[in-house]
């Protein structure tokens, strides 16, 4: 055996564990990105969620309920109302 | 002792037979050529059961979930939604003899059915069961943290409508596998539903995803779905329909709010109505898009249309009197008026509603007139909303018409029509003469529309049909207070077998708001209304003009009538600078 093959030699031992410290690392990553897509899925669906509720909160039923109910308000009218006109 | 050394020791020099050690090495020989057929064997020829092997161990197909799209209002207001819930799966093998008494009731309050119920499902034969499908996620986690075994969850979607049941019949709803059922979810469900994907990965050990070997279908999310719809106007509508319905004691009401600038639907209400979001005993009639779906004879609501053609031909002017009388017969039939009026103007016919005046008018244009007349406003055909279960309603081919029912047809009897067809037909007079086409969708653009009568009629309409609303008219209870406001009111009896019932009616009105400049056009409905009146000017007028103000206000439209300050002068606002002006209630 001479001096270059054994060179060659190390040179191939290395490209192989390199190669199989890639490959680990590769997988590593990919969890950690299944992971953030799960979560990026879980953070979605809280969204949609607190939408929904923001929505239920916010629609016309409860809020003319509670003024007219909890904060003694009245409906407006013309007769009450200021109109500006922005030219 | 004399050293001997190793080479030389006598033992050495007994030779063997050759042949054996041969024998062995042939055999060592043979062995590995064994070993390595073998090995090309299983990682080359016969690979694939092994890989097979392999990959059952590390490779997954899994679905990678898609949502079904969310149906907005105008301004972007959530109408419809998709949640992440839970389906609870019992697989009855797998649950033990011996499950505590305490943990079966626990579970049965968690899910709401009574333990005798569960116990049942637990002794099925089956090999998995349903426990209860659309869980909420926070029950679905205390049931997990019961840590019953053989109880499963799998992901679904639960669909929910918090605007419910004022917007039931436009949204209308999905099953339980996410199928569009009634309304908009079914009529757009194509767009609606999503197509979940599939994807191939290697899980380790542990059961974590460690490489994605791609994409076998990719998932496609359902699309959102914007409507034309106000929720505010809604709502509005759907209130004064529920009002009236408790103080007139009808059956049904329905209510229909149109953008006659863009042809956009603001609000579609009915009553009786139902809760899209926990459907138990829904009954047809509850499920009924009335506005859509009913037709009925419009009544005197059709007026107009056969006297703007009158108008359009030249035979009358608004201000041509005509004698009126007692009654009228025309064929067989005898046809009167609720009052009696010597002489009336064309104005003052639309303005009291006076059927022998129409008839006389109606009477003298052809009968292909009027039925391409009828025809251009939509009548006879259902519109093209992309709505299930609009109906085209009644128009006979004028070839078959005889005089009586030319007559009839004038005030609105012998042909029916859906409280939408009216609502749109009235986009004439409010267009200056153009008809609209509708439109359940957010649009920006402005539609073009067909011209059907010349401006200068529909303008004409416009004055006799504020007329009905003043002093005089047949709908003062449709003044609005701030906006003119004009349209025309209908009452009819009700078809029953045969004939007409004697005590059942229909009141609708049918107008348009502000009258400078018509910006929407409303249609009420009350079906038999049991007390306090019938007539469409006491039963469904003020419910068009509560509609109106609020959606007008909601519209910033500014007033065009002259309204009474309520407030202190001192209170008002001072103009700001010359950017501002200030216009005191016109």
């Amino acid at each position: 055996m001479n001096r270059s093959t054994i060179i060659l030699l190390i040179i191939l031992m290395l490209c192989s564990l390199s190669l199989v410290a890639a490959q680990q690392k590769t997988r590593s990553l990919y969890v950690a990105l299944e992971r953030a897509q799960t979560e990026e899925r879980r953070l979605n669906q809280d969204w949609l969620r607190l939408e929904y509720e923001q929505r239920n909160l916010s629609k016309s039923s409860r809020i003319t309920d509670i003024a007219r109910k909890q904060l003694k308000m009245q409906a407006i009218n013309p007769g009450r109302t200021q109109y500006v006109v922005v030219d | 002792m004399s050293q001997i050394s190793f080479s030389s020791t006598p033992n050495l020099v007994l030779r063997l037979p050759m042949w054996r050690s041969r024998l062995i090495l042939f055999l060592i020989f043979i062995g590995f050529i064994a070993l390595i057929v073998r090995a090309v064997w299983v990682q080359g020829f016969g690979n694939s059961f092994y890989e097979e092997k392999g990959n059952k161990a590390t490779l997954r197909s899994i679905e990678m979930p898609a949502s079904r799209g969310k149906i907005l209002d105008r301004h972007g207001e959530v109408l419809a939604t998709s949640l992440l819930a839970k389906a609870i799966i019992a697989f009855p093998d797998a649950i033990p003899e011996d499950l505590s008494k305490e943990k079966v009731s626990q579970l049965a309050k968690l899910l709401d059915v009574s333990e005798t119920e569960l116990r049942k499902k637990f002794a099925s034969e089956r090999n998995q069961v349903f426990l209860k499908r659309q869980v909420d996620l926070d029950i679905a986690k205390q049931i997990r943290e019961l840590g019953i075994p053989g109880i499963a969850q799998n992901n679904e979607y639960k669909r929910l409508y918090p605007e419910g049941e004022a917007m039931a019949h436009i949204v209308g709803f999905t099953n339980v596998e996410d199928r569009g059922q009634e309304g908009m979810e079914l009529a757009k469900e194509k767009e609606l539903a999503g197509q979940p994907g599939r994807r191939r990965v290697i899980q380790d050990r542990l059961g974590r995803y460690v490489e994605g070997l791609g994409i076998i279908n990719p998932p496609k999310d359902g699309a959102d779905l914007q409507l034309s719809i106000d929720s505010k106007v809604q709502f509005l509508a759907f209130n004064e329909l529920k009002a009236i319905v408790e103080k007139h004691r009808a059956k049904a009401a329905g209510a229909v709010v149109l953008d006659v600038q863009t042809g956009e639907v603001l609000a579609l209400a009915n009553w009786p109505t139902y809760n899209p979001n926990s459907r138990s005993n829904l009954s047809g009639e509850q499920l009924r898009n009335r506005v859509l779906t009913d037709t009925f004879e419009p009544g005197s609501t059709i007026k107009p249309f056969a006297i703007s053609l009158a108008l359009e031909k030249g035979l009358v002017q608004p201000n041509t009197s005509m004698s009126i009388g007692k009654s009228m017969v025309v064929g067989k039939k005898a046809i009167t008026d609720t009052h009696q009026y010597q002489v009336l103007t064309v104005s003052e016919i639309v303005q009291k509603s006076s059927n022998i005046g129409t008839v006389k008018m109606a009477m003298q244009l052809q009968p292909q007139e009027m039925w391409e007349m009828f025809q251009a406003i939509g009548l006879g055909q259902a519109p093209n909303l992309g709505f299930p279960g609009a109906v085209a309603g009644r128009l006979r081919p004028y070839k078959n018409w005889v005089p009586i029912e030319q007559a009839t047809m004038s005030y609105g009897y012998g042909l029916s029509a859906s409280l939408f067809q009216m609502a749109r037909a009235y986009s004439i007079f409010a267009r200056d003469g153009e008809l609209v086409p509708a439109t359940i969708y957010k649009t920006n653009n402005v539609p073009k529309g067909t011209q059907v009568i010349s401006a200068k009629t529909a303008i004409q309409m416009r004055e006799m049909l504020e007329l009905v609303t003043q002093t005089g008219g047949t709908a003062t209870n449709a003044q609005t207070m701030g906006y003119r406001v004009g349209g025309k009111t209908g009452t009819a009896h009700k078809v029953e077998g045969k004939g007409y019932a004697t005590n059942k009616y229909r009141g609708f009105f049918v107008g348009m708001a502000p009258m400078s400049a018509p910006r929407i056009v409303v249609a009420v409905m009350v079906d038999e209304p049991s007390t306090g009146g019938y007539y469409g000017g006491v039963v469904a007028a003020p419910a068009f003009a509560n509609i109106v103000a609020g959606t007008l206000r909601t519209m910033n439209v500014l007033p065009d009538a002259a309204v009474k300050q309520m407030v202190d002068k001192e209170l008002q606002l001072e103009p700001n600078g010359s950017t501002q002006k200030v216009s005191l209630s016109r």
